[in-house]
Protein backbone atom coordinates (compact mmCIF):
# COMPACT_ATOMS: atom_id res chain seq x y z
CA UNK A 1 0.00 0.00 0.00
CA UNK A 2 1.95 3.01 -1.24
CA UNK A 3 1.07 6.56 0.05
CA UNK A 4 2.63 9.72 -1.58
CA UNK A 5 3.85 12.08 1.06
CA UNK A 6 3.44 15.87 0.91
CA UNK A 7 3.75 18.39 3.47
CA UNK A 8 0.71 18.88 5.42
CA UNK A 9 -1.22 21.99 4.58
CA UNK A 10 -0.93 24.07 7.81
CA UNK A 11 2.98 23.85 7.47
CA UNK A 12 2.89 25.75 4.46
CA UNK A 13 2.99 29.17 5.46
CA UNK A 14 0.42 30.43 3.21
CA UNK A 15 -2.44 33.31 3.20
CA UNK A 16 -4.84 30.54 4.41
CA UNK A 17 -2.82 29.22 7.13
CA UNK A 18 -2.24 32.24 8.13
CA UNK A 19 -5.81 32.99 8.95
CA UNK A 20 -6.50 30.13 10.07
CA UNK A 21 -3.76 30.45 12.79
CA UNK A 22 -5.22 33.95 13.29
CA UNK A 23 -8.17 32.96 14.38
CA UNK A 24 -6.65 30.31 16.47
CA UNK A 25 -6.17 31.75 19.75
CA UNK A 26 -6.63 30.21 23.40
CA UNK A 27 -9.60 28.27 23.15
CA UNK A 28 -13.09 28.32 24.78
CA UNK A 29 -14.86 31.95 26.34
CA UNK A 30 -11.47 33.81 25.84
CA UNK A 31 -10.93 32.90 22.54
CA UNK A 32 -14.37 33.61 21.66
CA UNK A 33 -14.70 36.76 23.24
CA UNK A 34 -11.75 37.69 21.57
CA UNK A 35 -12.87 37.10 18.11
CA UNK A 36 -16.17 38.63 18.87
CA UNK A 37 -14.63 41.64 20.06
CA UNK A 38 -12.38 41.77 16.84
CA UNK A 39 -15.80 41.57 14.41
CA UNK A 40 -17.60 43.80 16.33
CA UNK A 41 -14.85 46.03 16.34
CA UNK A 42 -14.75 46.05 11.97
CA UNK A 43 -18.75 46.10 12.33
CA UNK A 44 -18.50 49.79 13.99
CA UNK A 45 -15.39 50.49 11.99
CA UNK A 46 -17.94 50.36 9.34
CA UNK A 47 -20.58 51.99 10.38
CA UNK A 48 -18.98 54.58 11.94
CA UNK A 49 -17.49 55.59 8.06
CA UNK A 50 -21.21 55.41 6.88
CA UNK A 51 -22.23 57.76 9.80
CA UNK A 52 -19.68 60.51 8.97
CA UNK A 53 -20.24 60.10 5.73
CA UNK A 54 -24.00 60.85 6.27
CA UNK A 55 -23.88 63.25 9.16
CA UNK A 56 -21.16 65.38 6.43
CA UNK A 57 -24.32 66.14 4.39
CA UNK A 58 -25.18 68.52 7.54
CA UNK A 59 -23.64 71.06 6.23
CA UNK A 60 -24.09 71.27 2.37
CA UNK A 61 -27.11 69.25 1.62
CA UNK A 62 -29.54 69.11 4.50
CA UNK A 63 -32.28 67.67 2.01
CA UNK A 64 -30.10 65.10 1.21
CA UNK A 65 -29.32 64.55 4.77
CA UNK A 66 -33.53 64.34 5.68
CA UNK A 67 -34.08 62.14 2.87
CA UNK A 68 -30.84 59.61 4.15
CA UNK A 69 -31.94 59.73 7.34
CA UNK A 70 -35.72 58.95 6.29
CA UNK A 71 -34.17 55.94 4.52
CA UNK A 72 -33.32 54.97 8.23
CA UNK A 73 -36.71 54.64 9.15
CA UNK A 74 -37.86 53.38 5.81
CA UNK A 75 -39.34 56.27 3.63
CA UNK A 76 -37.43 55.72 0.14
CA UNK A 77 -36.15 58.48 -2.07
CA UNK A 78 -39.93 59.10 -3.59
CA UNK A 79 -41.56 59.35 0.05
CA UNK A 80 -42.80 56.09 -0.03
CA UNK A 81 -42.58 54.00 3.14
CA UNK A 82 -41.55 50.22 3.05
CA UNK A 83 -42.00 48.12 6.02
CA UNK A 84 -38.61 46.03 5.43
CA UNK A 85 -37.15 48.52 5.20
CA UNK A 86 -37.53 49.83 8.54
CA UNK A 87 -37.21 46.48 9.82
CA UNK A 88 -34.34 45.72 8.19
CA UNK A 89 -32.51 49.25 9.46
CA UNK A 90 -34.33 48.17 12.97
CA UNK A 91 -32.51 45.06 13.54
CA UNK A 92 -29.11 46.66 12.01
CA UNK A 93 -29.20 49.17 14.59
CA UNK A 94 -29.73 46.33 17.46
CA UNK A 95 -26.69 44.70 15.50
CA UNK A 96 -24.73 48.18 16.17
CA UNK A 97 -26.32 48.35 19.94
CA UNK A 98 -24.77 45.05 20.81
CA UNK A 99 -21.88 45.27 19.25
CA UNK A 100 -20.80 48.59 20.93
CA UNK A 101 -21.76 47.43 24.15
CA UNK A 102 -20.35 43.83 23.28
CA UNK A 103 -16.95 45.74 22.55
CA UNK A 104 -17.27 48.47 25.35
CA UNK A 105 -17.61 45.96 28.28
CA UNK A 106 -15.67 43.48 27.54
CA UNK A 107 -12.92 46.42 25.97
CA UNK A 108 -12.98 47.22 30.00
CA UNK A 109 -12.33 43.66 30.76
CA UNK A 110 -9.33 43.71 28.61
CA UNK A 111 -7.97 46.61 30.36
CA UNK A 112 -8.55 45.11 34.03
CA UNK A 113 -6.64 42.07 32.15
CA UNK A 114 -3.62 44.37 31.04
CA UNK A 115 -2.98 47.16 33.41
CA UNK A 116 -5.07 45.86 36.82
CA UNK A 117 -2.14 44.12 38.51
CA UNK A 118 -3.98 40.84 39.29
CA UNK A 119 -6.24 40.92 36.43
CA UNK A 120 -4.45 38.29 34.72
CA UNK A 121 -5.29 35.96 37.66
CA UNK A 122 -9.12 36.63 37.21
CA UNK A 123 -9.09 36.05 33.45
CA UNK A 124 -11.98 33.87 33.96
CA UNK A 125 -14.25 35.35 36.04
CA UNK A 126 -13.82 38.59 34.14
CA UNK A 127 -14.85 37.26 30.66
CA UNK A 128 -17.95 35.75 33.31
CA UNK A 129 -18.80 38.65 33.87
CA UNK A 130 -18.53 40.42 30.90
CA UNK A 131 -21.09 38.05 29.40
CA UNK A 132 -23.39 38.68 32.42
CA UNK A 133 -23.34 42.58 32.63
CA UNK A 134 -23.74 42.17 28.37
CA UNK A 135 -26.35 40.05 28.10
CA UNK A 136 -28.27 42.10 30.73
CA UNK A 137 -28.02 45.16 29.36
CA UNK A 138 -29.14 43.72 25.54
CA UNK A 139 -32.08 41.87 27.57
CA UNK A 140 -33.12 45.63 28.01
CA UNK A 141 -32.22 46.78 25.60
CA UNK A 142 -33.66 44.83 22.89
CA UNK A 143 -37.83 45.56 23.43
CA UNK A 144 -37.09 49.25 23.40
CA UNK A 145 -35.54 48.91 20.74
CA UNK A 146 -37.68 46.74 18.90
CA UNK A 147 -40.93 48.01 20.56
CA UNK A 148 -41.77 50.86 17.65
CA UNK A 149 -42.19 48.29 15.07
CA UNK A 150 -45.48 46.55 16.25
CA UNK A 151 -46.73 49.39 13.96
CA UNK A 152 -46.15 51.61 11.81
CA UNK A 153 -44.96 55.19 12.04
CA UNK A 154 -46.93 58.23 12.58
CA UNK A 155 -44.93 60.69 12.45
CA UNK A 156 -43.57 60.06 8.47
CA UNK A 157 -45.39 63.17 6.81
CA UNK A 158 -42.35 65.81 7.02
CA UNK A 159 -39.67 63.83 4.37
CA UNK A 160 -42.33 63.85 1.57
CA UNK A 161 -43.45 67.18 1.26
CA UNK A 162 -40.64 67.90 -1.39
CA UNK A 163 -40.71 64.46 -2.27
CA UNK A 164 -42.23 64.49 -5.86
CA UNK A 165 -44.33 61.56 -6.08
CA UNK A 166 -47.52 59.80 -4.15
CA UNK A 167 -48.71 59.60 -0.92
CA UNK A 168 -47.75 57.45 1.38
CA UNK A 169 -48.95 54.06 1.47
CA UNK A 170 -49.07 51.87 4.71
CA UNK A 171 -48.59 48.13 3.52
CA UNK A 172 -48.06 46.74 7.45
CA UNK A 173 -50.93 46.79 9.11
CA UNK A 174 -54.77 47.82 8.75
CA UNK B 1 -1.06 25.36 30.87
CA UNK B 2 0.24 28.86 31.96
CA UNK B 3 2.60 29.00 29.13
CA UNK B 4 -0.56 28.59 26.59
CA UNK B 5 -3.30 30.52 28.01
CA UNK B 6 -0.88 33.92 28.81
CA UNK B 7 1.76 33.68 25.95
CA UNK B 8 -0.31 34.85 23.05
CA UNK B 9 -1.14 38.38 24.39
CA UNK B 10 1.34 40.50 23.84
CA UNK B 11 2.68 44.02 24.79
CA UNK B 12 4.35 45.81 22.55
CA UNK B 13 8.09 46.29 24.09
CA UNK B 14 8.25 50.20 23.24
CA UNK B 15 8.32 53.11 20.78
CA UNK B 16 5.04 53.32 18.68
CA UNK B 17 3.47 50.34 18.82
CA UNK B 18 3.71 50.77 22.31
CA UNK B 19 2.40 54.15 22.37
CA UNK B 20 -0.91 53.14 20.55
CA UNK B 21 -1.64 50.12 22.58
CA UNK B 22 -2.03 52.44 25.83
CA UNK B 23 -3.81 54.67 23.52
CA UNK B 24 -6.25 51.80 22.61
CA UNK B 25 -6.53 51.26 26.23
CA UNK B 26 -6.86 55.41 27.14
CA UNK B 27 -9.32 56.24 24.45
CA UNK B 28 -11.00 52.74 24.98
CA UNK B 29 -12.76 53.82 28.51
CA UNK B 30 -13.08 57.41 26.80
CA UNK B 31 -14.75 55.71 24.24
CA UNK B 32 -16.96 53.53 26.91
CA UNK B 33 -18.55 57.11 28.22
CA UNK B 34 -18.84 59.40 24.91
CA UNK B 35 -19.82 56.19 22.33
CA UNK B 36 -22.17 54.71 24.80
CA UNK B 37 -23.50 57.75 25.89
CA UNK B 38 -24.39 58.97 22.16
CA UNK B 39 -26.31 55.33 21.56
CA UNK B 40 -28.23 55.87 24.67
CA UNK B 41 -29.21 59.39 23.69
CA UNK B 42 -29.80 58.78 19.98
CA UNK B 43 -31.38 55.80 20.03
CA UNK B 44 -33.13 54.83 23.83
CA UNK B 45 -33.81 58.40 24.93
CA UNK B 46 -34.70 59.63 21.32
CA UNK B 47 -35.42 57.44 18.43
CA UNK B 48 -33.56 56.98 14.64
CA UNK B 49 -37.12 57.91 13.13
CA UNK B 50 -37.86 61.43 15.24
CA UNK B 51 -33.77 62.67 13.73
CA UNK B 52 -33.65 65.06 10.54
CA UNK B 53 -31.83 68.08 9.63
CA UNK B 54 -33.91 70.34 12.62
CA UNK B 55 -33.28 67.57 15.23
CA UNK B 56 -28.75 68.04 14.40
CA UNK B 57 -29.66 72.21 14.20
CA UNK B 58 -31.10 72.22 17.97
CA UNK B 59 -28.64 70.28 18.95
CA UNK B 60 -25.58 71.81 17.47
CA UNK B 61 -27.12 75.33 18.14
CA UNK B 62 -28.85 75.10 21.29
CA UNK B 63 -28.33 78.60 23.06
CA UNK B 64 -26.25 77.07 26.35
CA UNK B 65 -25.68 73.46 25.74
CA UNK B 66 -24.69 74.12 22.09
CA UNK B 67 -20.86 74.00 22.33
CA UNK B 68 -21.34 70.89 24.87
CA UNK B 69 -22.84 68.66 22.33
CA UNK B 70 -20.46 70.16 19.45
CA UNK B 71 -17.34 69.14 21.87
CA UNK B 72 -18.40 65.52 22.79
CA UNK B 73 -19.74 65.00 18.77
CA UNK B 74 -15.79 66.31 18.08
CA UNK B 75 -14.18 63.91 20.45
CA UNK B 76 -15.95 61.15 20.30
CA UNK B 77 -15.77 61.17 16.23
CA UNK B 78 -11.42 61.66 16.99
CA UNK B 79 -11.17 59.29 19.10
CA UNK B 80 -13.53 56.66 17.61
CA UNK B 81 -11.51 57.12 14.59
CA UNK B 82 -8.27 56.76 15.82
CA UNK B 83 -9.26 53.59 17.97
CA UNK B 84 -10.90 52.60 15.06
CA UNK B 85 -8.30 52.53 12.03
CA UNK B 86 -5.63 51.59 14.26
CA UNK B 87 -7.72 48.47 15.01
CA UNK B 88 -8.22 47.59 11.78
CA UNK B 89 -4.21 48.25 10.98
CA UNK B 90 -3.58 46.29 14.00
CA UNK B 91 -5.78 43.31 12.21
CA UNK B 92 -4.31 43.96 8.54
CA UNK B 93 -0.15 43.74 10.45
CA UNK B 94 -1.20 40.16 11.82
CA UNK B 95 -1.94 38.96 8.58
CA UNK B 96 0.56 41.15 6.43
CA UNK B 97 4.24 41.36 6.10
CA UNK B 98 6.92 44.54 5.75
CA UNK B 99 5.47 45.56 2.25
CA UNK B 100 1.85 44.94 2.65
CA UNK B 101 2.24 46.43 6.33
CA UNK B 102 3.64 50.17 5.17
CA UNK B 103 0.49 50.05 3.02
CA UNK B 104 -2.01 49.29 5.26
CA UNK B 105 -0.28 51.42 7.69
CA UNK B 106 0.09 54.69 5.59
CA UNK B 107 -3.73 53.97 3.96
CA UNK B 108 -5.63 53.31 7.50
CA UNK B 109 -3.53 56.44 8.86
CA UNK B 110 -4.91 58.32 5.70
CA UNK B 111 -8.32 57.65 6.35
CA UNK B 112 -7.81 58.33 9.64
CA UNK B 113 -7.35 62.30 8.64
CA UNK B 114 -9.74 61.83 6.30
CA UNK B 115 -12.82 60.87 8.58
CA UNK B 116 -11.55 63.17 11.52
CA UNK B 117 -11.26 65.94 9.08
CA UNK B 118 -14.95 65.61 7.76
CA UNK B 119 -16.36 64.78 11.00
CA UNK B 120 -14.65 67.75 12.88
CA UNK B 121 -15.79 69.98 9.51
CA UNK B 122 -19.39 69.07 9.50
CA UNK B 123 -20.04 69.74 13.32
CA UNK B 124 -17.72 73.03 13.74
CA UNK B 125 -18.50 74.31 10.48
CA UNK B 126 -21.51 73.76 11.11
CA UNK B 127 -25.01 76.30 10.19
CA UNK B 128 -28.18 76.70 10.71
CA UNK B 129 -30.42 76.60 7.68
CA UNK B 130 -33.50 78.47 8.63
CA UNK B 131 -35.60 78.35 5.75
CA UNK B 132 -34.98 74.28 5.65
CA UNK B 133 -36.14 73.78 9.32
CA UNK B 134 -39.26 75.79 9.05
CA UNK B 135 -39.89 73.86 5.90
CA UNK B 136 -39.42 70.48 8.00
CA UNK B 137 -39.48 71.12 11.50
CA UNK B 138 -38.76 68.70 14.29
CA UNK B 139 -40.49 65.43 14.93
CA UNK B 140 -40.40 65.18 18.29
CA UNK B 141 -43.13 65.92 20.55
CA UNK B 142 -43.63 69.36 21.67
CA UNK B 143 -43.07 69.11 25.54
CA UNK B 144 -45.04 70.74 28.42
CA UNK B 145 -41.76 71.33 30.71
CA UNK B 146 -42.12 74.76 31.80
CA UNK B 147 -38.44 75.77 31.69
CA UNK B 148 -38.39 75.56 28.17
CA UNK B 149 -40.21 78.98 27.92
CA UNK B 150 -39.10 79.98 24.58
CA UNK B 151 -40.47 76.64 22.98
CA UNK B 152 -43.13 78.29 21.26
CA UNK B 153 -41.14 81.40 19.19
CA UNK B 154 -38.10 79.31 18.61
CA UNK B 155 -39.12 75.68 18.73
CA UNK B 156 -36.51 74.26 16.93
CA UNK B 157 -33.76 75.83 19.42
CA UNK B 158 -35.33 73.44 22.29
CA UNK B 159 -34.45 69.52 22.12
CA UNK B 160 -31.94 70.17 24.51
CA UNK B 161 -35.03 69.03 27.16
CA UNK B 162 -34.15 65.80 25.77
CA UNK B 163 -30.69 65.22 24.51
Amino acid sequence: MSQTLRAPQAYQGGRISRIIDGLRYGGGLGQWSWLAHRLSGLGILFFLVIHISDTFMVVFAPDWYDHTVAIYGGIWFNGQYYWPLRWAFRVAELGLIASVVFHAVNGVGVILYDLWPKGSLYRKPILAVVQVIFWGIMLVTTPIVLYPLRKAPDKMADVQADAPVTPIIDPVIK
Amino acid sequence: MAARSMGRRLKPSGGYELFMWYFMRISGLALVFLAVGHLFIMHILNNVETINYAFVASRWTAPRTGWIWRLWDVSLISLAVIHGFNGLREILYEYLTSGGRIIAGTLTWALTFLFIGAGAYSILMFQPDEAHIKAHPLKIEKTTDPMSGSLELDPHLNVDVRC
